[in-house]
C-alpha cells in the first residue's frame, strides 16, 4: 500500500491535493480564534446551503433540501458513525446499517405501536443499538481484519432479514405512517423539509463535538494505538479488547441516532430501506474521504451521496449516450470516479497526516485493517513459531 | 526470584509450538533466549507478556501467578516488552510513541523522559517525527525507550538486534547493558548468540519447542555444541 506510486505531472490531482494538504497544515497551526471562525463560518454555510440558488446548480432535478436530508446529511452523519469504528479504532466493520435500521426501527415501531414520543424513541433505539454494537462485538472482536468484516457483514444481513421475517414490526411490508418529531422552536415537522434539514444539521454538529471530543482524550489515544498496532497496544498497558467494543458501541449509536432522524421524516420503512450495498458504500464514502479525519470523512460523504444524484442531469451525458437516460448509467460512472480516486490519491481526499504516515509505513493503519498482514520489513511467518 | 516460567505448553492451533518451556530470571540479571528459528523464543516472550495464552503450565511474577492475566495487566505489574518487529506506532511521533509507554501512568514522566532521551540522544534529536518515518535502528530504540516508560521490573526484548548494521547492532547491545546497570532486569530473545551471550549472565538455549540448555552466558560460548550451532565456530 505505497501511496506515493503516482507523483508530479503525471496526476492531474496533485495540485487539488497540495491545496487540501495545505489547508490542513494551516489548520493545525491555526490560532484558537482562526478556529472557531471557521466553525461558525462551517455552520453559516450549512445553515444557507439549502437556499434555492445552490440548489439549482446542485440538485436542478431533485428538490435540493430533500438531497441534503437524504441522502447527504444521512450518509455524513452515518460516515462519521463508521469513522469512529474504521477510522479510529481500524476495525472494518461491514454491516454499519444494522445499526441504522435499529435506529430506525425503533422510532417506527414505539412511535406506532405504542405511541412513545418521538425522542424517547430515539433515545431508546441510540441505546438499543449500542446493546446491539456490545452484543455483536463481545463474541466477535477477538477476530481481526478480514474476520470481522465478514462477521459483521453477516450481522447486517441478519437484521435485514430478521426484519423481513418478523410479522411484528411489519415484516416485508415495513412499517408505515411513522410519527414525525414533535414541533420545536416554532418549527412543524410536516411536508416541508426544511425543519427536517435544520434538525439533521444539529445532529451532525452534536456528533462531530462529540467524537472530536472523543478523539483528542485517552480513548482517542487508545483507538489510535489499537489502529496501528494492536500487539503493541496491548503491551503499553491498554486494554485493547474493551476500547474495541467501546468504538463498536459509540459508533453504533451514532449509527442508530441516524436511524431516528432518517425515520421520523421517511413516515414509511422497510427492510430493503437497509441492504447491505449501503454499508458498503458509507464505508467508501469512510475510504473515500480519508478514515480518521472528520472533515476529510464528511467531504467523502458528501461526494459519495450528491455525485450519483447529480449525474441523472448532466446534459452532455444525455447528449452522449443517444439520448438515454444517464441516471441508469450512475452507478457505473460513480464506480468509475471510486476506481480513479484510488489511484490518484489511494489515501483518500482529505487524509489526516498521521494516516499518511501510516499508510507509507506499509502495514499501519487502514492498509491491513487490523490484520497482521506481513509487510515489507515483516518476515513471511510472522504466525510461524519462532 | 522474579519472573518463573513453568513447564508452559502452548500451541497455534493444533501445533505445539512450545512443549513445557520452563525458565527462571533473578531480579538484576540479563538472561538470554537463543535458538535457532522456530525454536519457540518469540512465543516464550508473547506468552510471559500475556500475548499468547497457554495451554498448560504457569507463569509466575514475584511468586504470583499471572497465567490468566491480560496483557494489559501485566504491563502494570511490571513487565515491559520490546515486541518482535519492533512494533512502534508509525501515525506517532517519537514523543508521542514514548508516551504511549506510559499510557497507564498517572505519575510524573519527565524524569522518565529525560532518562530515555540521555540513553537514545538520536531519539531526542527527532522528537516531533513520525514513528514510522524513522529507520530501523531508530525504531528498534523507540520500542525499547517506549518499553522503559512503562517502568517495567522486567524487560523483554524481542530480537533487537534484528536487521541493523553491526555498528547498531553494538550500540543497541551497550544501551541493554546499561539499562541493566540501572536496575532492569533484562529477559532478551537473541539469534545474535555471539552477543547476546557475551552480554547476559545466563542464557537458554531452545530447541523446536523445549529447553535444551541452560549455563551462564559465557559458559555457553565456549560450548563445543552451542559453537558448532549458532556461532558458526568449529
Amino acid at each position: 500500500m505505497k501511496g506515493g506510486g503516482v507523483t508530479g505531472k503525471a496526476n492531474p490531482l496533485a495540485r487539488v491535493g497540495a491545496l487540501f494538504d495545505g489547508a490542513r497544515d494551516w489548520w493545525e497551526h491555526a490560532k484558537v480564534w482562526q478556529r472557531y471562525l471557521v466553525y461558525i463560518g462551517a455552520i453559516v454555510f450549512a445553515l444557507i446551503l439549502p437556499a434555492p440558488w445552490i440548489g439549482s446548480f446542485m440538485s436542478p432535478g431533485a428538490d435540493w433540501t430533500s438531497v441534503l436530508i437524504y441522502p447527504v446529511g444521512t450518509y455524513i452523519l452515518l460516515a462519521v458513525g463508521l469513522n469512529v469504528v474504521v477510522g479510529q479504532a481500524g476495525l472494518l466493520d461491514l454491516g454499519f446499517v444494522a445499526f441504522f435500521a435499529i435506529g430506525g426501527y425503533s422510532v417506527a415501531y414505539y412511535g406506532t405501536q405504542y405511541g412513545w414520543n418521538y425522542w424517547a424513541t430515539v433515545v431508546f433505539g441510540i441505546a438499543l443499538a449500542a446493546v446491539s454494537g456490545v452484543i455483536l462485538g463481545a463474541p466477535t472482536l477477538r477476530l481481526r481484519g478480514d474476520y470481522l468484516a465478514i462477521v459483521t457483514l453477516g450481522f447486517g444481513e441478519i437484521v435485514r432479514i430478521t426484519a423481513n421475517n418478523t410479522d411484528e414490526i411489519g415484516g416485508a411490508r415495513g412499517i408505515t405512517n411513522v410519527p414525525h418529531p414533535p414541533p420545536m422552536f416554532g418549527m412543524k415537522f410536516l411536508l416541508d423539509p426544511a425543519p427536517y434539514y435544520y434538525l439533521m444539521v444539529a445532529a451532525i454538529v452534536l456528533v462531530i463535538i462529540f467524537s472530536v471530543r472523543l478523539q483528542k482524550s485517552r480513548v482517542g489515544r487508545a483507538w489510535a494505538a489499537i489502529r496501528e498496532d494492536e500487539d503493541a497496544a496491548e503491551l503499553m498497558g491498554v486494554p485493547t479488547f474493551k476500547f474495541k467494543l467501546l468504538a463498536f458501541a459509540i459508533g453504533a449509536m451514532i449509527g442508530g441516532l441516524a436511524g431516528g432522524i432518517y425515520a421520523g421524516k421517511a413516515v414509511f420503512i422497510e427492510p430493503n430501506t437497509f441492504p447491505f450495498i449501503l454499508s458498503a458504500t458509507i464505508l467508501a464514502a469512510v475510504v473515500l474521504g480519508g478514515a480518521g479525519n472528520l472533515p476529510g470523512v464528511m467531504l467523502g460523504a458528501f461526494v459519495i451521496a450528491w455525485l450519483p444524484e447529480r449525474f441523472r442531469e448532466v446534459d452532455w451525458l444525455k447528449d452522449m449516450l443517444g439520448g438515454k437516460d444517464p441516471s441508469e448509467f450512475r452507478i457505473l460512472l460513480f464506480g468509475g470516479v471510486l476506481v480513479l480516486m484510488m489511484g490518484l490519491r489511494p489515501e483518500g481526499l482529505l487524509p489526516s497526516r498521521r494516516r499518511k504516515a501510516e499508510l507509507h509505513e506499509g502495514t499501519g493503519g487502514m492498509g491491513a485493517m487490523g490484520a497482521e498482514v506481513a509487510g515489507p520489513e515483516t518476515e513471511a511467518s510472522t504466525e510461524a513459531v519462532k | 526470584m522474579l519472573l518463573e516460567v513453568k513447564d508452559i505448553n502452548v500451541h497455534y492451533g493444533k501445533i505445539a509450538a512450545l512443549k513445557g518451556i520452563s525458565l527462571q530470571v533473578n531480579e538484576g540479571e540479563i538472561v538470554s533466549l537463543i535458538g535457532a528459528n522456530g525454536a519457540g523464543k518469540t512465543t516464550t516472550l508473547k506468552t510471559i507478556s500475556g500475548l499468547r495464552p497457554l495451554t498448560s503450565g504457569q507463569v509466575l511474577f514475584n511468586g504470583e501467578d499471572i497465567s490468566k492475566l491480560a496483557g494489559h495487566k501485566r504491563v502494570q505489574l511490571g513487565i515491559g516488552q520490546s515486541p518482535e518487529g519492533r512494533g512502534v506506532f508509525p501515525g506517532m511521533t517519537v514523543q508521542e510513541n514514548l508516551l504511549m509507554g506510559a499510557y497507564t501512568r498517572k505519575d510524573d514522566l519527565t524524569a522518565d523522559l529525560d532518562e530515555v532521551y540521555e540513553l537514545f540522544p538520536r531519539l531526542a534529536e527527532r522528537k516531533n517525527q513520525f514513528g514510522g518515518t524513522m529507520s530501523g535502528g531508530e525504531q528498534q530504540m523507540i520500542a525499547i525507550g517506549r518499553a522503559l516508560m512503562t517502568k517495567p521490573k522486567v524487560l523483554l526484548l524481542d530480537e533487537p538486534s534484528m536487521g541493523l548494521a553491526p555498528m547498531l547492532i553494538a550500540q543497541i547491545f551497550s544501551i541493554i547493558k546499561e539499562i541493566n546497570k540501572r536496575g532492569t532486569t533484562v529477559l532478551l530473545v537473541e539469534q545474535n548468540a555471539q552477543q547476546a551471550l557475551k552480554l547476559s549472565d545466563r542464557a537458554y538455549v531452545l530447541e523446536t519447542g523445549r529447553v535444551v540448555k541452560s549455563a551462564p552466558g559465557l559458559d555457553l560460548l565456549d560450548d563445543p555444541q552451542v559453537r558448532a550451532a549458532y556461532l558458526g565456530g568449529h
